[in-house]
């Protein structure tokens, strides 16, 4: 079954961003061991929003043990650029913070903080999960 | 086919990190998912200088095993060797990287200029039970650190027994073992436990020989020193529990050394008269059989079921139900402890099953008839099957609930007395 990769990157090239830094994710479509690049996703208005909330707002709301009140549900600023690739199967970002792997955990996207050439990335994930999905050993 | 095994009484091969554990100031980096250590780390005591909660480890996770973690297992060695003091470190793999494929051994050789040694021992689930582990933790060291010596030290001789932790009693056993070996004149050497450590380890290749003190473990570490080092070595399978026993190794252990027969018997003679004594003092309650029934069964890892047995029987007269090895033996180990099983006192032979499911035991122990009230030494997971059957039960073997162990030991002939005392003050006390 066919699936997206969201990944953070500043050239098309390589994993360099981190996952704040992302204003847009290259999305990547895979089917078992074939992929190709599928768009880019622009994040960058959410960024847009939350700036002019912040305004309004105690300092409370970015953080994300408090979650402005919602408990563990994270920062709004994270909530919403995780939702904004949350079709995708997993995110590939140079790091990615504790808060926002967590919430990608509750949508069980995985999450591979890691910096190296795209291709090499999807390569090693698209075996695995190809592994995976055809219940196949990982033994290597 | 794939099966359940109910109540299963050994952990995976990473919880060799115990084996690392007790030895003084040696510490066990962990290759392998976060939480391992955490779930083979057992109550009884940690090491008194390191505890399992700080164990170093690469916590790997799905990244890893999908672009390997050798870089996180290089930076936790490196960062462990930065800031944890330690005299040994010991890299032990669990299943993750060892199913991807990280070559954690070239990871290690990178660091054998470093100040302290850092060795490795691959303990993945899947290629054994912690009994295996440890195997692999010792044949570490001999492999990896210790190199042939020239020099030989007259007397000494290095002990090996079984499985630290694992087994509840290791240290009182292992202090035991040396006391007897020291009575003959002998230096004993040890790695396990306080006070031993590193600078026992570097003793290992300069002893006369290897005693080992147990069915099967340890018996492949032994093979390879002797191969390595040129250390013969005397394989004494059962644990001497009891007055018959331990005269019985003294006997041998002082034959194999060269120690003179006089001074092996004047030891003896000592213990023996002392632990009559005792003996004879009680004897009217070994008499009464409304405090005890004559039937047994151990059930417990080789070592204990072999040595418990072998007691009950020759030094207090009880008769073999069956027994039960529950430590998933090597095939090729089961004949030959089923022989020892075989040799005891008054032409009685004892039945041995090596299971380890322990719904077939219990379902065994339930439909044998005891003629009476039996005696069950075994894990915990025996209390309440025992119970049910009115039975007296001493939990003696892992998993242990309802006990506290800091150093007793049912080795030697203090050990015997010990483990009689143990018994009978179950048995006494139902009467009160």
């Amino acid at each position: 079954m066919a699936y997206y990769i969201a990944i953070g990157s500043s050239d098309g090239k390589r994993t360099d961003l981190k996952f704040g830094e992302v204003s847009e994710f290259s999305i990547y479509l895979v089917e078992g061991r074939d992929y190709e690049f599928y768009e880019k996703r622009p994040v960058g208005d959410v960024f847009e929003k939350k700036e002019e909330k912040k305004d309004t707002c105690d300092t409370k709301c970015s953080s994300g043990c408090s979650g402005g009140g919602h408990g563990c549900g994270g920062s709004e600023e994270v909530s919403a650029k995780v939702d904004a690739i949350a079709d995708c199967r997993c995110v590939v970002c140079k790091k990615v913070g504790f808060q926002a792997q967590k919430q990608f955990e509750k949508k069980a996207i995985s999450v591979f903080d890691i910096e190296c050439d795209i291709d090499e990335a999807i390569d090693k994930i698209s075996a695995y999960y190809d592994k995976i999905d055809n219940k196949r050993s990982l033994k290597a | 086919m794939a099966k359940l095994l109910d109540k299963q009484r050994y952990k995976c091969a990473l919880a060799a990190m115990q084996t690392v554990q007790a030895i003084d100031r040696a510490l066990p980096i962990l290759h392998s998912g976060p939480g391992c250590a955490q779930k083979l780390s057992d109550t009884n005591g940690s090491s008194g200088y390191f505890s399992p909660n700080i164990f170093p480890c690469t916590s790997i996770n799905e990244k890893d095993v999908v672009f390997g973690g050798v870089k996180k297992l290089n930076s936790t060695i490196e960062n462990a060797l930065k800031v944890v003091d330690a005299d040994l470190y010991v890299v032990l793999t669990g299943c993750i990287p060892e199913i991807v494929g990280d070559d954690s051994g070239e990871v290690v050789s990178r660091f054998e200029d470093a100040e302290k040694p850092v060795i490795y021992a691959p303990t993945a689930g899947f290629k054994g039970n912690n009994y295996k582990g440890h195997e692999q933790v010792v044949d570490a060291i001999i492999e990896q650190y210790l190199k042939k010596s020239d020099k030989k030290q007259k007397g000494l001789v290095n002990i090996w027994a079984d499985v630290p932790y694992q087994d509840l009693f290791w240290l009182g056993n292992l202090r035991a073992l040396e006391n007897l070996v020291s009575e003959l004149g002998l230096t004993p050497n040890t790695i396990f436990g306080y006070n031993r450590g590193i600078e026992n380890i570097k003793k290992i290749p300069e002893a006369e020989f290897n005693l080992l003190v147990s069915p099967w473990v340890g018996l492949g570490n032994v093979k390879k020193m002797e191969r390595k080092f040129g250390t013969p070595y005397l394989h004494y399978p059962t644990l001497p529990v009891g007055a018959t026993e331990t005269s019985k190794f003294l006997r041998e252990v002082g034959k194999f050394a060269g120690v003179a027969e006089e001074k092996v018997e004047a030891v003896i003679k000592e213990h023996e008269d002392y632990y009559y004594y005792l003996i004879g003092r009680y004897a009217d309650l070994f008499l009464e059989n409304r405090v005890i029934n004559k039937q047994f069964t151990v059930v417990a890892d080789a070592q204990y079921s072999l040595g418990i047995t072998k007691f009950l029987v020759n030094d207090l007269g009880l008769i073999p139900a069956k027994q039960f090895v529950v430590d998933d033996t090597p095939k090729n180990y089961r004949d030959q402890i089923a022989e020892e099983f075989k040799k005891l006192n008054y032409g009685i032979e004892a039945e041995v099953s090596f299971e380890t499911d322990g719904y077939k035991i219990h379902e065994e122990i339930k439909s044998h008839d005891y003629h009476g009230y039996p005696l069950v030494l075994g894990g915990y997971y025996e209390k309440e099957v025992t119970e049910d059957l009115k039975g007296n039960f001493l939990n003696i073997s892992w998993p242990v609930q309802d006990k506290i162990v800091f150093d007793r030991s049912y080795v030697g002939y203090e050990g015997g007395i010990r483990l009689i005392e143990d018994i009978y003050t179950i048995a006494v006390s139902r009467f009160n």
